[in-house]
């Protein structure tokens, strides 16, 4: 038996099923692909998958895990995601199945892709919106309240910006690196919230969670 | 794939998952390579919607032919129409994300009358003319089918054909017709009349309606050659009758997220109450090894490992335990669970316990209907106390702890004391769990028991008796509540106010039409949900339509009344649904098919249980 990890996009219809629909996707996925794995062996059973990090719903993703355990040791592993892949609805693929190196546990950090637009085109133009976006990035914090387990609190997002880009095109875009994992996870939606609140515009963020790093920035594996 | 528009939209609703499609198992097909297009809308969210199964079976059956792309169509929830009506939005099938004015035909499926304001509120928001006379040209058919159009007369003014019975060859045979109709070049009127011709369809535009000084119907008369009498379509053999061996899949959880399989069409039992019980005769049932063959395929294809073998009375299935043998011989090794809802009191053995006990112990559920014996004979639900408590003892032993009892109130010849022996039934369940040897000790039995209020429906015994007023359900819902003494009883009851308007829709007549759309042009939509229902509204609604409710509701109609779905054949004639009524009111039980023939009328589709050897 081994701990294997695949790889996959969650992107087009996949962006609007939460993390516990995608879970029993992925379960039937499993079963109609009838691949040799460890199932439970409880009174229910069923296929034992685990997902490292799980993704908001609405956000589309290039780099979702998720591990289970191959039963037979010789299985090749390079044939499992065109075996999931044809039990997949569209907009789930999976790119690649290796065995898993790292713990979901040493996950630190993730990267997202996003695109800002305004919800009503007439209320403020890309332009005026890039340098809003500027100004904005430039205060000395961004307070904002999370919610936490142990309740709400005032987080300043400046200091969780672990690296933030602009990128090239016609649409106010930009490159986002922030603290993710079991103990501190920072959802981009509360950036994008916060900016949304400072400039008093309604805004639509399109969201794609583009890489998950461990600890030195490597991608998780 | 959905409009590239609504994806700013899908973030501010609830569960934007049912608004995207992309299922596995959906059917794309490049629109300019057929030649009909075809939007199964079903009245309701997404979640119900997919969980019917006729939609599943036509689905399948309509794109298996290469002309026709049939897409699905559900009601959007009232946070995803708000945003839809105000960003112009109209509504769209979820296969190509093409608005509902883009289809040849446009079908609803009518499961419970509480879901017409929403056809009205989805041809609406999907572009489409509300009435059928305001539809020009050989476009937007608007059909509808399914248990309902047994009495569709309340929304004749917006559907233009309805189809009686099973579907499969009939809706067919109308494409076909359509697909002709639109080479010769016809017009709409000429489809319709050519339509009418085929058996089982029913054109209400082609029939006029007399009435009678005291508001009763005096006469329902054909033109243009379209007949009397239109008779419904059966399928009688069930093994070659067209079943998918896919579904679409939902991404998200629906209500009966599984594989389902039906073992049978119709039921044996007869109960008075029960339309399906009437509607759906004769008993057809599958072979054993068919429903083994169908099973298998589905679950391989879909990916589901749980199947429910789907009828209206599962133990009732001649071969119930040989089949869930064969079936638990593919279905346990490969972690497939089984499972038979719709089980009778005394169809509950030891032997079907042993073949369903791979699935999860929830609780059981028993629909005694009525709580005294007399009452139960009345309404011919042939079930025996002693069966009812000897099934709960089983079940206790077999490590049970909860049990569900469905009743009505407000039934026919119903008085005070059946209605307290309600109560007194749930107490003697809860007697047996401490009688039970095997029981599970140190725990209580929760027993819940629900009361709904009856609703009379056209094709069934009681179709001529009149509901109970809300007054008198509301006085026997408190008397149930006051009889019942012990903690260990948990009571349900269902507002009474939604029955009467089912009531008034369920045996209403073409007058109804205008105050459906009356009701639509106030906003009024998604009536089977208890957030959404205003039932004040609908009073308002009727008084300025001048429709007094009780008239369809609370009325007793005479025998010799010309009813408003008279001149439709469902195989059961009127004379047979009097003679039970009136064995009704004798207190007197029929026995079942397979007992004994009662010359329901149904013999004459040549086959099913009316043939079987005994």
């Amino acid at each position: 038996m081994k701990n294997v990890r695949v790889i996959y996009e969650k992107n087009g219809p996949c962006k609007y099923i939460s993390h516990l629909d995608t879970n029993r996707v992925m379960l039937r996925a499993i079963g109609k692909s009838k691949l040799n794995i460890w199932y439970t062996e409880g009174f229910n059973r069923h296929a034992y998958i685990t997902f490292a990090l799980p993704l908001s719903l609405g956000f589309g993703s290039t780099c979702e895990s998720m591990d289970f355990r191959i039963l037979d040791d010789n299985e090749d592993l390079s044939a499992i995601p065109e075996r999931l892949n044809c039990c997949l609805p569209k907009g789930i693929r999976v790119l690649s199945c290796k065995e898993a190196v790292y713990k979901p546990a040493d996950i630190e950090s993730a990267e997202y892709d996003i695109t800002l637009e305004a919800m009503d085109s007439n209320d403020i133009s890309e332009k005026e919106l890039s340098i809003k976006l500027n100004e904005f990035l430039s205060l000395p914090e961004i307070i904002v309240e999370k919610k936490t387990k142990k309740g709400i609190k005032n987080v300043d997002l400046k200091g969780y910006i672990l690296r933030f880009e602009l990128s090239d095109g016609d649409k106010v875009g930009f490159s986002l690196t922030l603290p993710a994992g079991s103990s501190l996870n920072i959802n981009p939606n509360l950036l994008i919230n916060a900016f949304s609140d400072y400039i008093g515009t309604e805004l639509y963020a399109d969201i794609t969670r583009t890489g998950v790093f461990i600890k030195g920035g490597k991608s998780f594996e | 794939m959905y409009p590239k528009e609504i994806e700013r939209l899908l973030l501010k609703v609830q569960k934007p998952g049912r608004y995207v499609g992309g299922e596995l198992g959906e059917v794309i097909k490049d629109k300019r390579d057929v030649e009909v297009r075809f939007a199964f809308c079903f009245p309701d969210t997404y979640e119900i919607g997919m969980s019917h199964l006729g939609i599943k079976i036509l689905y399948s059956l309509f794109n298996e032919k290469p002309y026709i792309w049939c897409e699905r169509v559900f009601a959007p929830w009232i946070d995803m129409e708000a945003q839809m009506r105000e960003h112009d939005i109209p509504l769209y099938a979820l296969e190509s994300g093409d608005p509902l004015y883009d289809f040849d035909f446009i079908g609803f499926t009518l499961q419970y009358e509480l879901s017409y304001t929403n056809i009205l509120n989805m041809l609406s928001l999907g572009g489409i003319p509300l009435l059928s006379k305001d539809r020009h040209g050989l476009e937007h058919i608007v059909v509808a089918g399914g248990p309902c159009a047994c009495n569709p007369e309340p929304i004749t003014d917006f559907i233009d054909i309805f189809f009686l019975g099973d579907g499969e060859e009939v809706d067919l045979e109308v494409i076909e017709l359509y697909r002709e109709c639109k080479k010769e070049g016809c017009d709409r009127a000429e489809f319709l009349r050519r339509a009418s011709q085929i058996k089982g369809v029913y054109v209400p535009s082609l029939y006029d309606v007399s009435y009678n000084d005291d508001a009763t119907i005096r006469s329902v008369t054909p033109r243009d050659g379209a007949p009397a009498v239109i008779e419904k379509r059966v399928m009688m053999n069930m093994d070659e009758s067209y079943y998918p061996d896919n579904f679409v899949v939902p991404n998200i959880e629906i209500v009966h997220d599984r594989a389902v399989e039906e073992i049978f069409r119709g039921c044996i039992r007869g109960c008075r109450f029960c339309q399906a019980g009437f509607l759906y005769r004769p008993v057809r049932e599958k072979s054993v090894e068919c429903i083994s063959k169908q099973c298998h395929a589905l679950c391989r294809n879909t990916g589901y490992d749980e199947v429910s073998l789907s009828s209206l009375s599962s133990s009732d299935y001649s071969q119930v335990v040989p089949m869930l043998k064969e079936l638990n011989s593919w279905a346990k090794p490969e972690n497939v669970s089984l499972s038979l809802p719709s089980l009778r009191v005394d169809g509950f053995s030891d032997d079907i316990l042993d073949e369903i006990k791979t699935v999860r112990k929830s609780g059981l559920t028993f629909a005694p209907e009525a709580g005294s014996q007399r009452l139960r004979d009345a309404i011919n639900k042939n079930v025996h106390e002693d069966e009812l408590i000897n099934t709960c003892r089983v079940a206790f032993d077999g490590g049970y702890t909860t049990v569900k009892l469905y009743f009505m109130i407000g039934l026919p010849t119903e008085t005070m004391d059946d209605v307290a022996d309600i109560a007194n039934l749930g107490r003697k369940v809860v007697d047996t769990f401490y009688s039970a040897e095997g029981r599970v000790k140190g725990k209580s039995p929760r027993v819940t028991v629900s009361a709904s209020s009856f609703v009379p429906k056209p094709f069934t015994p009681f179709q001529w008796e009149p509901q109970d007023t809300m007054d008198v359900l509301k006085e026997k819902q408190q008397h149930i509540k006051n009889s019942i003494t012990t903690k260990k009883i948990t009571y349900n009851y269902h507002a009474s106010d939604t029955s009467f308007l089912e009531a008034v829709f369920a045996r209403g007549d073409r007058r109804l039409n205008k105050a459906l759309l009356l009701a639509h042009e106030r906003g009024i939509r998604f009536d089977g949900w208890s957030d959404c229902f205003d039932f004040q509204a609908w009073l308002d609604v009727l008084s300025d339509s001048g429709i007094d409710p009780a008239f369809y509701a609370n009325r007793r109609r005479s025998f010799d009344e010309v009813l408003p779905w008279d001149h439709l054949d469902y195989g059961v004639t009127k004379s047979f649904l009097q003679r039970e009524c009136e064995r009704a009111y004798r207190s007197e039980a029929s026995p079942n098919c397979r007992e004994k023939c009662m010359g329901c009328g149904a013999m004459k589709y040549g086959g099913g249980v009316c043939y079987e050897e005994r």
